[in-house]
Protein backbone atom coordinates (compact mmCIF):
# COMPACT_ATOMS: atom_id res chain seq x y z
CA UNK A 1 0.00 0.00 0.00
CA UNK A 2 2.82 2.65 1.15
CA UNK A 3 6.16 2.00 0.15
CA UNK A 4 8.95 4.58 1.09
CA UNK A 5 12.32 3.62 -0.45
CA UNK A 6 15.21 5.32 0.41
CA UNK A 7 14.18 8.74 1.47
CA UNK A 8 16.16 11.81 2.91
CA UNK A 9 15.23 14.82 3.17
CA UNK A 10 17.77 17.95 4.19
CA UNK A 11 16.32 21.57 4.84
CA UNK A 12 17.40 24.80 3.56
CA UNK A 13 17.60 26.66 7.14
CA UNK A 14 17.36 30.69 6.47
CA UNK A 15 20.62 31.40 6.98
CA UNK A 16 21.89 28.99 3.83
CA UNK A 17 23.06 25.85 6.09
CA UNK A 18 21.57 22.71 5.38
CA UNK A 19 19.82 20.20 7.93
CA UNK A 20 19.41 17.04 7.48
CA UNK A 21 16.83 15.46 8.93
CA UNK A 22 15.55 12.06 7.70
CA UNK A 23 18.25 9.75 5.95
CA UNK A 24 18.00 6.31 4.53
CA UNK A 25 13.91 5.84 5.02
CA UNK A 26 12.83 2.78 3.99
CA UNK A 27 9.54 1.06 5.14
CA UNK A 28 6.39 -0.55 3.86
CA UNK A 29 3.14 -0.29 5.26
CA UNK A 30 0.65 -3.55 4.10
CA UNK A 31 -3.23 -3.09 3.31
CA UNK A 32 -4.95 -2.51 6.44
CA UNK A 33 -2.15 -2.54 8.50
CA UNK A 34 -1.86 0.29 11.45
CA UNK A 35 1.96 1.44 11.55
CA UNK A 36 3.38 4.14 14.48
CA UNK A 37 6.19 5.81 13.65
CA UNK A 38 7.45 6.46 17.15
CA UNK A 39 10.77 8.81 17.92
CA UNK A 40 11.79 11.74 19.63
CA UNK A 41 10.52 15.65 18.90
CA UNK A 42 12.80 16.65 16.11
CA UNK A 43 13.40 13.22 14.38
CA UNK A 44 12.03 13.72 11.64
CA UNK A 45 9.12 12.05 11.97
CA UNK A 46 6.26 14.07 10.97
CA UNK A 47 8.43 14.91 7.54
CA UNK A 48 7.88 11.52 6.83
CA UNK A 49 4.73 11.41 7.24
CA UNK A 50 4.12 14.55 5.27
CA UNK A 51 6.00 13.29 2.20
CA UNK A 52 4.05 10.36 2.33
CA UNK A 53 1.18 12.82 2.51
CA UNK A 54 2.90 14.82 -0.94
CA UNK A 55 2.65 18.04 1.05
CA UNK A 56 7.06 17.60 1.19
CA UNK A 57 8.92 16.56 -1.61
CA UNK A 58 12.08 13.92 -0.67
CA UNK A 59 15.09 15.27 -1.72
CA UNK A 60 16.78 11.85 -2.36
CA UNK A 61 14.38 8.55 -2.50
CA UNK A 62 10.91 7.79 -3.15
CA UNK A 63 7.47 7.24 -1.61
CA UNK A 64 4.73 5.08 -3.29
CA UNK A 65 1.25 4.48 -2.71
CA UNK A 66 -0.39 1.46 -4.83
CA UNK A 67 3.37 1.69 -6.33
CA UNK A 68 3.04 4.80 -8.03
CA UNK A 69 4.96 7.68 -6.62
CA UNK A 70 4.12 10.09 -4.36
CA UNK A 71 3.84 14.23 -6.41
CA UNK A 72 1.37 15.66 -4.17
CA UNK A 73 -1.45 15.31 -2.25
CA UNK A 74 -4.79 14.12 -2.75
CA UNK A 75 -7.99 12.12 -1.56
CA UNK A 76 -6.67 9.03 -1.23
CA UNK A 77 -4.54 10.10 2.07
CA UNK A 78 -6.46 11.84 4.39
CA UNK A 79 -4.27 13.87 6.95
CA UNK A 80 -5.24 14.45 10.51
CA UNK A 81 -2.92 16.86 12.27
CA UNK A 82 -1.89 17.91 15.84
CA UNK A 83 -3.56 21.37 15.13
CA UNK A 84 -6.38 20.38 14.27
CA UNK A 85 -6.45 22.44 10.84
CA UNK A 86 -10.44 23.16 10.93
CA UNK A 87 -11.81 25.29 9.12
CA UNK A 88 -12.59 28.15 11.38
CA UNK A 89 -15.29 30.04 9.14
CA UNK A 90 -17.47 27.02 8.93
CA UNK A 91 -19.77 24.93 11.29
CA UNK A 92 -19.18 21.41 12.22
CA UNK A 93 -21.46 20.27 9.98
CA UNK A 94 -19.76 22.62 7.26
CA UNK A 95 -16.34 21.32 8.44
CA UNK A 96 -17.31 17.48 7.49
CA UNK A 97 -18.98 17.91 4.67
CA UNK A 98 -16.16 20.27 2.77
CA UNK A 99 -14.11 17.34 1.50
CA UNK A 100 -17.58 15.24 0.16
CA UNK A 101 -18.77 19.00 -1.76
CA UNK A 102 -15.08 19.05 -2.84
CA UNK A 103 -15.36 15.76 -4.56
CA UNK A 104 -18.42 16.80 -5.83
CA UNK A 105 -21.04 15.36 -3.88
CA UNK A 106 -24.56 16.99 -3.68
CA UNK A 107 -24.86 18.92 -1.05
CA UNK A 108 -28.21 17.08 0.15
CA UNK A 109 -26.15 13.51 0.50
CA UNK A 110 -23.01 15.30 1.82
CA UNK A 111 -25.48 16.64 4.36
CA UNK A 112 -26.62 12.99 5.23
CA UNK A 113 -23.16 11.48 5.03
CA UNK A 114 -21.52 14.04 7.20
CA UNK A 115 -24.61 13.54 9.79
CA UNK A 116 -23.37 10.03 10.18
CA UNK A 117 -19.68 10.53 10.45
CA UNK A 118 -20.41 12.84 13.32
CA UNK A 119 -22.18 10.83 15.20
CA UNK A 120 -19.37 8.27 14.50
CA UNK A 121 -17.60 10.83 16.13
CA UNK A 122 -20.16 11.14 19.32
CA UNK A 123 -20.85 14.38 18.18
CA UNK A 124 -24.31 14.33 17.25
CA UNK A 125 -26.03 17.97 18.69
CA UNK A 126 -23.13 20.16 17.67
CA UNK A 127 -23.70 20.60 14.13
CA UNK A 128 -23.82 23.74 14.30
CA UNK A 129 -21.03 24.64 16.25
CA UNK A 130 -18.15 26.81 15.32
CA UNK A 131 -14.68 25.70 15.88
CA UNK A 132 -13.54 28.10 18.31
CA UNK A 133 -17.07 26.98 20.53
CA UNK A 134 -15.35 23.53 20.72
CA UNK A 135 -12.73 21.92 23.38
CA UNK A 136 -9.71 20.34 22.05
CA UNK A 137 -10.78 17.16 21.82
CA UNK A 138 -13.79 17.87 19.99
CA UNK A 139 -11.95 19.50 17.68
CA UNK A 140 -9.76 16.35 16.87
CA UNK A 141 -12.99 14.53 16.38
CA UNK A 142 -14.23 16.86 14.06
CA UNK A 143 -11.14 16.47 11.85
CA UNK A 144 -11.13 13.00 11.87
CA UNK A 145 -14.69 13.10 11.17
CA UNK A 146 -13.84 15.59 8.21
CA UNK A 147 -11.29 13.49 6.56
CA UNK A 148 -12.95 10.22 7.27
CA UNK A 149 -16.02 11.90 5.13
CA UNK A 150 -14.15 11.51 1.57
CA UNK A 151 -13.07 7.87 2.08
CA UNK A 152 -9.54 8.15 2.14
CA UNK A 153 -7.92 4.40 1.83
CA UNK A 154 -4.97 5.78 3.61
CA UNK A 155 -5.22 7.63 6.76
CA UNK A 156 -2.09 10.23 8.22
CA UNK A 157 -2.46 10.84 11.72
CA UNK A 158 0.31 13.45 12.55
CA UNK A 159 0.46 13.31 16.36
CA UNK A 160 -3.24 13.77 16.83
CA UNK A 161 -3.68 13.19 20.21
CA UNK A 162 -0.52 15.12 21.11
CA UNK A 163 -2.04 18.75 22.51
CA UNK A 164 -4.78 16.66 24.71
CA UNK A 165 -4.96 16.17 28.38
CA UNK A 166 -4.32 12.78 29.10
CA UNK A 167 -7.93 11.49 29.43
CA UNK A 168 -8.97 13.12 26.76
CA UNK A 169 -6.19 11.42 24.65
CA UNK A 170 -7.64 7.87 26.26
CA UNK A 171 -10.90 8.41 25.29
CA UNK A 172 -9.80 9.59 22.02
CA UNK A 173 -7.15 6.77 21.59
CA UNK A 174 -10.23 4.52 22.26
CA UNK A 175 -13.15 5.68 19.98
CA UNK A 176 -9.91 5.58 17.22
CA UNK A 177 -9.86 2.45 17.79
CA UNK A 178 -13.10 1.26 17.68
CA UNK A 179 -13.42 3.21 14.19
CA UNK A 180 -10.61 1.76 12.85
CA UNK A 181 -11.90 -2.07 13.37
CA UNK A 182 -14.71 -1.37 11.49
CA UNK A 183 -13.15 -0.99 7.92
CA UNK A 184 -9.47 -1.17 8.69
CA UNK A 185 -8.21 1.26 6.76
CA UNK A 186 -4.25 1.60 6.07
CA UNK A 187 -2.91 4.13 9.03
CA UNK A 188 0.30 6.04 8.97
CA UNK A 189 -0.10 7.22 12.95
CA UNK A 190 3.40 9.76 14.40
CA UNK A 191 3.51 9.76 17.97
CA UNK A 192 6.30 10.19 20.56
CA UNK A 193 4.10 8.36 23.52
CA UNK A 194 5.23 4.67 23.81
CA UNK A 195 2.24 3.54 25.36
CA UNK A 196 0.08 5.22 22.61
CA UNK A 197 1.70 3.39 19.50
CA UNK A 198 1.94 -0.09 21.35
CA UNK A 199 -1.88 0.18 22.03
CA UNK A 200 -3.08 1.64 18.60
CA UNK A 201 -0.64 -0.54 16.11
CA UNK A 202 0.62 -3.56 14.70
CA UNK A 203 4.04 -2.32 14.19
CA UNK A 204 5.84 0.11 15.50
CA UNK A 205 8.90 1.90 13.48
CA UNK A 206 11.27 3.73 15.87
CA UNK A 207 13.27 6.29 15.01
CA UNK A 208 16.89 8.15 16.20
CA UNK A 209 16.73 11.97 16.96
CA UNK A 210 18.38 13.82 14.37
CA UNK A 211 19.66 13.10 11.78
CA UNK A 212 15.61 10.62 11.40
CA UNK A 213 16.79 6.95 10.23
CA UNK A 214 15.13 4.07 11.60
CA UNK A 215 16.45 2.64 14.56
CA UNK A 216 14.58 -1.11 14.60
CA UNK A 217 10.11 -2.20 13.42
CA UNK A 218 8.74 -3.94 16.23
CA UNK A 219 5.94 -5.85 15.47
CA UNK A 220 3.09 -5.71 17.95
CA UNK A 221 1.43 -9.36 18.48
CA UNK A 222 -1.72 -8.41 20.78
CA UNK A 223 -5.17 -9.33 19.78
CA UNK A 224 -7.60 -7.39 18.89
CA UNK A 225 -10.12 -6.15 19.48
CA UNK A 226 -7.80 -4.54 22.01
CA UNK A 227 -9.47 -3.36 25.17
CA UNK A 228 -7.05 -0.88 27.45
CA UNK A 229 -8.41 -2.21 30.72
CA UNK A 230 -7.32 -6.01 29.54
CA UNK A 231 -4.03 -4.46 27.80
CA UNK A 232 -2.86 -2.59 30.87
CA UNK A 233 -2.92 -5.71 32.71
CA UNK A 234 -1.28 -7.60 30.28
CA UNK A 235 2.32 -8.96 30.55
CA UNK A 236 3.02 -9.10 26.98
CA UNK A 237 1.83 -5.28 26.27
CA UNK A 238 4.34 -4.13 29.20
CA UNK A 239 6.88 -6.08 27.83
CA UNK A 240 6.60 -4.27 24.50
CA UNK A 241 6.48 -0.80 25.83
CA UNK A 242 9.49 -1.60 28.16
CA UNK A 243 11.30 -2.99 25.54
CA UNK A 244 10.70 0.04 23.56
CA UNK A 245 11.57 2.96 26.07
CA UNK A 246 15.03 0.52 26.84
CA UNK A 247 15.41 0.88 22.47
CA UNK A 248 15.00 4.65 22.51
CA UNK A 249 17.37 5.33 25.49
CA UNK A 250 20.07 3.34 24.08
CA UNK A 251 22.23 5.68 21.54
CA UNK A 252 22.22 4.29 18.03
CA UNK A 253 25.09 2.25 16.97
CA UNK A 254 26.71 4.04 14.12
CA UNK A 255 27.82 2.02 11.08
CA UNK A 256 26.63 -1.38 13.13
CA UNK B 1 -25.53 57.68 37.89
CA UNK B 2 -23.71 53.98 37.89
CA UNK B 3 -26.36 51.99 36.47
CA UNK B 4 -27.68 55.08 34.05
CA UNK B 5 -23.90 55.10 32.73
CA UNK B 6 -23.63 51.16 32.31
CA UNK B 7 -26.43 51.80 30.11
CA UNK B 8 -25.01 50.92 25.83
CA UNK B 9 -24.68 54.36 24.42
CA UNK B 10 -25.02 56.64 27.62
CA UNK B 11 -20.91 56.62 27.71
CA UNK B 12 -20.38 58.20 23.87
CA UNK B 13 -23.37 60.13 24.42
CA UNK B 14 -22.30 62.04 27.36
CA UNK B 15 -18.72 62.52 25.76
CA UNK B 16 -20.65 64.11 22.95
CA UNK B 17 -22.67 66.55 25.49
CA UNK B 18 -19.42 67.21 27.29
CA UNK B 19 -17.69 68.43 23.85
CA UNK B 20 -20.58 70.23 23.20
CA UNK B 21 -20.81 72.03 26.28
CA UNK B 22 -16.65 72.83 26.62
CA UNK B 23 -17.16 74.11 22.65
CA UNK B 24 -20.35 76.04 24.00
CA UNK B 25 -18.11 77.79 26.90
CA UNK B 26 -14.91 78.53 25.63
CA UNK B 27 -16.60 80.55 22.56
CA UNK B 28 -18.74 82.38 24.90
CA UNK B 29 -15.93 82.88 27.71
CA UNK B 30 -12.44 83.26 25.34
CA UNK B 31 -14.14 85.00 22.46
CA UNK B 32 -11.76 83.48 19.87
CA UNK B 33 -12.59 84.86 16.00
CA UNK B 34 -13.53 82.56 13.77
CA UNK B 35 -14.92 79.86 16.99
CA UNK B 36 -18.19 80.46 16.65
CA UNK B 37 -20.62 79.15 19.87
CA UNK B 38 -21.63 75.32 19.39
CA UNK B 39 -25.15 76.46 19.13
CA UNK B 40 -24.67 78.52 16.47
CA UNK B 41 -22.89 75.77 14.49
CA UNK B 42 -25.82 73.37 15.33
CA UNK B 43 -28.41 75.93 14.30
CA UNK B 44 -27.46 75.93 10.50
CA UNK B 45 -27.75 72.16 10.41
CA UNK B 46 -31.30 72.11 9.64
CA UNK B 47 -31.06 74.42 7.00
CA UNK B 48 -28.15 72.81 5.60
CA UNK B 49 -30.23 69.28 5.56
CA UNK B 50 -32.98 70.60 4.31
CA UNK B 51 -31.33 72.58 1.33
CA UNK B 52 -31.34 70.48 -2.04
CA UNK B 53 -28.35 72.02 -3.42
CA UNK B 54 -26.08 70.81 0.09
CA UNK B 55 -27.47 67.14 -0.26
CA UNK B 56 -27.28 66.80 -3.37
CA UNK B 57 -23.13 67.77 -2.91
CA UNK B 58 -22.92 65.29 0.12
CA UNK B 59 -24.37 62.84 -1.98
CA UNK B 60 -21.52 63.64 -4.98
CA UNK B 61 -18.92 63.14 -2.06
CA UNK B 62 -20.52 59.40 -0.88
CA UNK B 63 -21.06 58.49 -4.13
CA UNK B 64 -17.30 58.86 -5.08
CA UNK B 65 -16.16 57.59 -1.75
CA UNK B 66 -18.38 54.09 -2.42
CA UNK B 67 -16.32 53.68 -5.75
CA UNK B 68 -13.27 54.72 -4.47
CA UNK B 69 -13.86 52.31 -1.69
CA UNK B 70 -15.11 49.30 -3.59
CA UNK B 71 -12.71 49.51 -6.09
CA UNK B 72 -9.95 49.15 -3.73
CA UNK B 73 -11.30 46.65 -2.23
CA UNK B 74 -11.67 44.75 -5.59
CA UNK B 75 -7.54 45.11 -6.61
CA UNK B 76 -6.32 45.93 -2.70
CA UNK B 77 -7.47 42.44 -1.35
CA UNK B 78 -6.17 39.85 -4.68
CA UNK B 79 -2.83 41.66 -4.27
CA UNK B 80 -2.59 41.13 -0.53
CA UNK B 81 -3.99 37.91 -0.80
CA UNK B 82 -1.32 36.77 -3.54
CA UNK B 83 1.58 38.88 -1.09
CA UNK B 84 0.82 36.64 1.56
CA UNK B 85 1.12 33.33 -0.23
CA UNK B 86 4.15 34.16 -2.43
CA UNK B 87 7.50 35.23 -1.44
CA UNK B 88 8.20 36.35 -5.01
CA UNK B 89 4.74 38.65 -5.42
CA UNK B 90 5.72 40.12 -2.01
CA UNK B 91 9.41 41.04 -2.67
CA UNK B 92 7.88 42.43 -5.76
CA UNK B 93 5.17 44.50 -4.27
CA UNK B 94 6.84 45.37 -0.62
CA UNK B 95 8.94 47.99 -1.51
CA UNK B 96 6.86 49.70 -3.94
CA UNK B 97 4.67 49.86 -1.32
CA UNK B 98 6.92 51.34 1.15
CA UNK B 99 7.52 54.49 -0.77
CA UNK B 100 4.10 55.29 -1.48
CA UNK B 101 2.68 54.45 2.13
CA UNK B 102 4.22 57.54 3.58
CA UNK B 103 3.15 59.69 1.04
CA UNK B 104 -0.28 61.90 1.90
CA UNK B 105 -2.53 60.53 -0.82
CA UNK B 106 -3.94 64.33 -0.79
CA UNK B 107 -1.12 65.68 -1.96
CA UNK B 108 -1.06 64.23 -5.15
CA UNK B 109 -4.19 65.52 -5.93
CA UNK B 110 -2.80 68.80 -8.11
CA UNK B 111 -0.74 66.42 -9.72
CA UNK B 112 -3.26 63.76 -10.55
CA UNK B 113 -5.61 66.73 -11.16
CA UNK B 114 -3.12 67.95 -14.63
CA UNK B 115 -3.56 63.71 -15.87
CA UNK B 116 -7.81 63.40 -15.43
CA UNK B 117 -8.93 67.12 -14.70
CA UNK B 118 -10.99 68.32 -12.00
CA UNK B 119 -13.67 66.02 -11.86
CA UNK B 120 -15.33 62.80 -10.45
CA UNK B 121 -12.14 60.57 -11.70
CA UNK B 122 -9.30 62.56 -9.98
CA UNK B 123 -11.10 62.52 -6.45
CA UNK B 124 -12.25 59.51 -7.05
CA UNK B 125 -8.73 57.94 -7.67
CA UNK B 126 -7.15 59.68 -4.92
CA UNK B 127 -10.07 58.06 -2.23
CA UNK B 128 -9.08 55.14 -4.11
CA UNK B 129 -4.85 55.09 -3.20
CA UNK B 130 -5.64 56.04 -0.27
CA UNK B 131 -8.02 53.22 0.65
CA UNK B 132 -5.97 50.31 -1.04
CA UNK B 133 -2.34 50.98 0.91
CA UNK B 134 -4.22 49.65 4.64
CA UNK B 135 -6.48 46.90 2.74
CA UNK B 136 -3.42 46.15 0.92
CA UNK B 137 -1.25 45.63 4.11
CA UNK B 138 -4.19 44.01 6.29
CA UNK B 139 -5.16 41.15 3.79
CA UNK B 140 -1.21 40.81 3.34
CA UNK B 141 -0.66 39.89 7.01
CA UNK B 142 -4.05 37.79 7.60
CA UNK B 143 -2.81 35.97 4.32
CA UNK B 144 0.49 35.18 5.67
CA UNK B 145 -1.07 34.24 8.81
CA UNK B 146 -3.22 31.27 7.52
CA UNK B 147 -1.85 27.99 9.05
CA UNK B 148 -0.15 26.33 6.71
CA UNK B 149 -1.83 22.79 7.82
CA UNK B 150 -5.30 24.12 7.17
CA UNK B 151 -4.15 24.86 3.56
CA UNK B 152 -2.85 21.28 3.35
CA UNK B 153 -5.97 19.96 4.63
CA UNK B 154 -7.75 21.58 1.47
CA UNK B 155 -5.23 20.38 -0.73
CA UNK B 156 -5.59 16.86 0.61
CA UNK B 157 -9.40 17.00 -0.68
CA UNK B 158 -8.22 17.68 -4.52
CA UNK B 159 -8.32 21.56 -4.73
CA UNK B 160 -5.37 23.62 -6.05
CA UNK B 161 -3.64 26.23 -5.53
CA UNK B 162 -5.63 29.22 -7.25
CA UNK B 163 -8.58 27.60 -5.70
CA UNK B 164 -7.50 27.54 -2.64
CA UNK B 165 -6.53 31.28 -2.63
CA UNK B 166 -10.16 32.33 -2.75
CA UNK B 167 -11.98 29.26 -0.52
CA UNK B 168 -9.38 28.79 1.94
CA UNK B 169 -7.15 31.87 2.06
CA UNK B 170 -10.16 34.80 1.34
CA UNK B 171 -11.81 33.39 4.29
CA UNK B 172 -9.52 32.36 6.98
CA UNK B 173 -7.63 35.72 6.34
CA UNK B 174 -11.01 37.79 6.14
CA UNK B 175 -11.30 38.99 9.98
CA UNK B 176 -7.88 40.82 9.41
CA UNK B 177 -8.66 41.90 5.91
CA UNK B 178 -11.96 43.95 7.46
CA UNK B 179 -9.78 45.52 10.06
CA UNK B 180 -7.71 47.04 7.23
CA UNK B 181 -10.92 47.98 5.43
CA UNK B 182 -12.16 50.26 8.46
CA UNK B 183 -9.27 51.90 8.35
CA UNK B 184 -9.34 52.51 4.92
CA UNK B 185 -13.12 53.41 5.70
CA UNK B 186 -11.70 56.43 8.19
CA UNK B 187 -8.91 57.44 4.69
CA UNK B 188 -11.98 56.94 2.50
CA UNK B 189 -13.27 60.22 4.35
CA UNK B 190 -10.39 62.28 5.03
CA UNK B 191 -9.32 61.76 1.46
CA UNK B 192 -12.84 62.65 0.41
CA UNK B 193 -12.72 65.90 1.98
CA UNK B 194 -9.17 66.80 1.09
CA UNK B 195 -9.58 66.21 -2.53
CA UNK B 196 -12.41 68.23 -2.74
CA UNK B 197 -10.71 71.04 -0.89
CA UNK B 198 -8.09 70.97 -3.71
CA UNK B 199 -10.66 70.50 -6.91
CA UNK B 200 -14.15 72.49 -5.65
CA UNK B 201 -16.62 71.36 -7.62
CA UNK B 202 -19.60 70.05 -5.84
CA UNK B 203 -19.42 68.04 -2.59
CA UNK B 204 -19.35 68.31 1.44
CA UNK B 205 -15.27 69.77 1.22
CA UNK B 206 -16.99 72.14 -1.45
CA UNK B 207 -19.88 73.62 1.44
CA UNK B 208 -17.06 73.16 3.61
CA UNK B 209 -14.24 75.26 1.71
CA UNK B 210 -16.14 78.03 0.34
CA UNK B 211 -18.15 78.91 3.51
CA UNK B 212 -14.36 79.08 5.11
CA UNK B 213 -13.15 81.56 2.05
CA UNK B 214 -16.75 84.05 2.98
CA UNK B 215 -15.75 83.79 6.52
CA UNK B 216 -19.29 81.62 7.17
CA UNK B 217 -17.95 80.20 10.46
CA UNK B 218 -21.22 78.88 12.00
CA UNK B 219 -21.76 76.71 8.37
CA UNK B 220 -17.93 75.59 8.32
CA UNK B 221 -18.16 74.32 12.03
CA UNK B 222 -21.67 72.48 11.08
CA UNK B 223 -20.02 70.94 8.06
CA UNK B 224 -17.40 69.81 10.70
CA UNK B 225 -19.99 68.20 12.80
CA UNK B 226 -21.53 66.48 9.64
CA UNK B 227 -18.62 64.95 8.22
CA UNK B 228 -18.08 63.86 11.94
CA UNK B 229 -21.59 62.38 12.00
CA UNK B 230 -21.48 60.88 8.44
CA UNK B 231 -17.88 58.72 9.93
CA UNK B 232 -19.33 57.78 13.00
CA UNK B 233 -22.56 56.22 11.20
CA UNK B 234 -20.03 54.33 8.10
CA UNK B 235 -17.94 53.04 11.27
CA UNK B 236 -21.53 52.15 12.93
CA UNK B 237 -22.77 50.37 10.15
CA UNK B 238 -19.34 48.70 9.19
CA UNK B 239 -19.19 47.40 12.45
CA UNK B 240 -22.19 45.69 12.74
CA UNK B 241 -21.84 44.06 9.17
CA UNK B 242 -18.29 43.04 10.05
CA UNK B 243 -19.38 41.22 13.42
CA UNK B 244 -21.84 39.45 11.38
CA UNK B 245 -19.55 38.40 8.56
CA UNK B 246 -16.45 37.27 10.96
CA UNK B 247 -18.85 36.58 14.61
CA UNK B 248 -17.13 32.74 14.04
CA UNK B 249 -13.73 34.17 14.58
CA UNK B 250 -14.40 36.86 18.04
CA UNK B 251 -12.76 35.38 20.57
CA UNK B 252 -14.77 32.72 22.87
CA UNK B 253 -12.81 31.75 25.95
CA UNK B 254 -16.06 31.38 28.25
CA UNK B 255 -18.29 29.30 25.74
CA UNK B 256 -16.51 26.66 25.21
CA UNK B 257 -19.46 23.46 25.29
CA UNK B 258 -17.37 20.66 26.86
CA UNK B 259 -14.11 19.21 27.91
CA UNK B 260 -13.34 16.60 25.73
Amino acid sequence: MIDIEAVSKTFETRQGRRHLALTGISLSVADGEFVSILGPSGCGKSTLLYIVGGFVAPSEGVAKVKGKPVTGPGPDRGPVFQEFALFPWKTVLGNVMYGLVQRGVSKVEAQERARELISLVHLTGYESFYPKELSGGMKQRVALARTLAYRPSILLMDEPFGALDAHTRTRLQNDLLDIWERDRKTVLFVTHSVEEAVFLSDRVAVMTRSPGRIKDIVAIDLPRPRLRADLLLDRRYQDYVVGIERLMETPAEEGA
Amino acid sequence: MGRIGALPGVPPLLAGVALLVAWEFAARLIGISGLPPATDALAQLPAILSDPESLLDIAASLRRMAIGFALALVVATPVGLMMGRSRTVAAFFNPLLMVIYPVPKAALMPIIMLWLGVGDASKTLVIFLGVSLPVIYHSYQGSRAVEEKVLWSAAAMGMDAPARLFHIVLPAALPEILIGCRTGLVLALITMVTSEMIARQTGVGNILFNALDMAQYDTVYAMIVIIGILGFLLDFVFERLRLRLVGWAEPAADIIVGTT
